[in-house]
């Protein structure tokens, strides 16, 4: 079975809609107006024990929305959860010592306090046994290097510090799964990977499930093999990064430098989307033309100087799913 | 269970001691105001000994007591106007901990440092230097410190609904500061109830401030007949249930409108 599953979730936003003026400010104060927000519309996904799952979508596409009702701080409007048999918000406390949470804008720790006393106290709270305590945060200080700054007031942390002392406190009772909303936000590229790393390590080792939302794809890349997109509130993906780019991604950048300039170029499959003097770049499509080939024929019937060969990245075909380019649903669009 | 709660006031605690000019200000500040309040009533009974029946003795341990508690029952009047603003409250649903429980121990460890770390030094200068009058009897004093308890919990709980509008209203400022005024003023934390007209003072037995600094003080200085002295207590536990519940709805709206709205 299962360990999340979520059926038809709807979240709405009743948002308090503020007249001009000062007037205006009274009338919404005695009269309030509301607006609906359909902030999720109607998703549904499970998710394995022990899969690792990447979340993602444009700014507003509803991702934080959903980590929050998946986590019962948010209640939906409509539809279902369920986190290891239990409903997340009628059984917060129970599903809260189940799961981990993790918001890359929000601290878990206590601001004045040293981080290892936040661990403490989570050791309390959580009710994680001496040696299991003991041996996690070994392996999490180790891990994550934050022995440096154990007793150092969170307050006085640098993001990248922070993060990697949020991500352990969100670990160390040993959760089935975890939520991370945003973790490698605003983190330099060393940061990010070693954030990755640790992820992806603890998912290996502990078979802990877990599900990421990020505007990174390289997150997403490196540690994820299944890939949720969601935008305006609902799915519009959810599958393999591999599939993804097989099906979007069957093209090649081909570069090529010829010793001189040739005016009309013109291969079957091929267009040329940047020709500068010598320089020339086609996007291939290997549905209709072989870049074997196309090399063949280009260096058989040019003077070639250099050719370069760029695989699709994730990036860009992201990039034309979120402004429309790439069409996933053939329903829809 | 309980475990980690007192880890929390721990925490808390040790968490004050980090700010040693805050707490020497804060010993300071309660000594002047002693001082201060002494000369003024010096003043007021002109070197009489008895003004309207009432003793300047008692009035001068009244005072110092009314300080001392003050200076205990002070409270982290914005945290959780602090958590509502800045979102973390969601945090706190996180974890598999009850929030007011988590609340009232965040006060306990503050009340904790207040009483070893400021009231104890306090309370031994005021013995020694300003003239504080030993307890009634050693029953009085036993009787004396379960009211002090319940006084908290009345004023505690009293905050509480304050702090809980902070979930509507964002700002708390205005509505704390009438609080600390309507307290001071009609507690009995600053004039002796004794001094106040009669028809104030018995609007006052009608609302919970009496129940916060008068009925421990009375209690003290022996001036509540044995016979009432459970009737004083019951009093104030009635303010006590009547308040919590009073904050319980609120924060089972508040934590209602936090779920559907989002924090
Ligand atoms: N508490 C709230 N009240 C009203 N509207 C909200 C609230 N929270 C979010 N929204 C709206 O719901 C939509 C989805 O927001 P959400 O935070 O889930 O997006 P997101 O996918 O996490 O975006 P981002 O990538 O920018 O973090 C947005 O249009 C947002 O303005
Ligand atoms: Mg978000």
């Amino acid at each position: 079975m299962a360990f999340i599953k979520s059926e038809n979730l709807v979240k709405e936003y009743k948002i308090n809609v503020k007249k001009k003026g000062l007037l205006g400010a009274i009338n919404s104060l005695l009269i309030p107006e509301y607006k609906i927000k359909k902030a999720v519309d109607n998703i549904s996904f499970s998710i394995e024990k022990g899969e690792m799952v990447g979340f993602i979508g444009p700014n507003g596409a509803g991702k934080s929305t959903t980590v929050k009702m998946l986590t019962g701080i948010l209640v939906p409007s409509s539809g279902e959860i369920s986190i290891g048999g239990l409903s997340p918000y009628k059984n917060r406390k129970a599903v809260a010592s189940k799961i981990g949470v993790v918001f890359g804008q929000r601290t878990q720790l206590w601001w004045d306090l040293p981080v290892i006393d936040t661990f403490d106290l989570l050791k309390f709270i959580y009710k994680i046994p001496d040696k299991e305590y003991k041996k996690n945060l070994d392996m999490f200080s180790e891990l994550l290097e934050i022995h440096k700054f154990m007793n150092q007031p969170v307050r006085q942390l640098s993001l990248g510090q922070r993060m990697r002392a949020d991500i352990a406190a969100s670990m160390l009772h040993n959760p089935e799964m975890v939520f991370f909303d945003e973790p490698t936000i605003g983190l330099d590229v060393v940061a990010k990977e070693r954030i990755r790393e640790f992820i992806k390590y603890i998912n290996a080792e502990k078979g802990t499930t877990m599900l990421f939302t990020t505007h990174d794809m390289q997150d997403i890349e490196k540690t994820c093999n299944r890939m949720i997109i969601i935008d305006n509130g609902t799915i519009i993906y959810d599958g393999s990064i591999h599939e993804i780019k097989h099906r979007f991604g069957n093209y090649r950048i081909v570069e090529v430098e010829f010793q001189k300039e040739y005016k009309n170029l013109s291969f079957a499959g091929v267009k040329l989307i940047n020709s500068d003097g010598n320089r020339k770049k086609f996007k291939v499509d290997q549905t209709l033309m072989q870049v074997t080939n196309l090399i063949n024929e280009l260096t058989q019937k040019y003077e070639v100087q250099d050719i370069t060969i760029q695989e699709p990245e994730i990036e860009q075909i992201i990039r034309d799913i979120y402004q429309g380019g790439i069409c996933l649903d053939k329903n829809v669009c | 269970m309980i475990r980690m709660y007192v880890e929390i006031a721990k925490k808390v605690f040790q968490n004050n001691i980090v700010y040693r000019l805050d707490y020497f200000a804060g010993l300071i500040n309660a000594l002047i105001v002693i001082l201060v309040n002494i000369s003024i009533w010096k003043a007021i009974y002109e070197e009489e000994e008895v003004l309207g029946g009432i003793q300047f003795r008692y009035v001068i341990t009244y005072l110092i007591l009314g300080v001392l508690l003050q200076t205990i029952f002070m409270m982290d009047e914005y945290l959780i106007e602090g958590k509502v603003n800045s979102g973390l409250v969601s945090m706190d649903l996180l974890k598999p901990m009850n929030f007011k429980a988590y609340i009232l121990s965040h006060n306990i460890g503050v009340l904790m440092f207040r009483l070893i770390m400021q009231f104890t030094p306090a309370l031994i200068v005021s013995m020694f230097a300003f003239g504080l009058l030993p307890p009634f009897s050693l029953l009085y004093m036993f009787y004396f410190i379960v009211s002090v308890v319940l006084g908290y919990l009345v004023l505690y709980n009293l905050n509480f609904i304050i702090w809980m509008t902070s979930f509507w209203f964002y700002k708390t400022f205005s509505l704390v500061t009438i609080k600390d005024a309507a307290v001071t003023i009609l507690s009995g934390a600053l004039i002796p109830i004794w001094f106040l007209p009669e028809k104030l003072v018995n609007f006052i037995e009608l609302t919970p401030f009496g129940s916060i600094y008068y009925i421990p003080i009375s209690i003290y200085l022996g001036q509540v007949p044995p016979n009432d002295i459970i009737l004083s207590l019951i009093k104030q536990a009635f303010w006590i249930v009547t308040l919590f519940l009073l904050g319980h709805i609120l924060w089972k709206s508040a934590a209602k409108k936090l779920v559907v709205q989002g924090g």
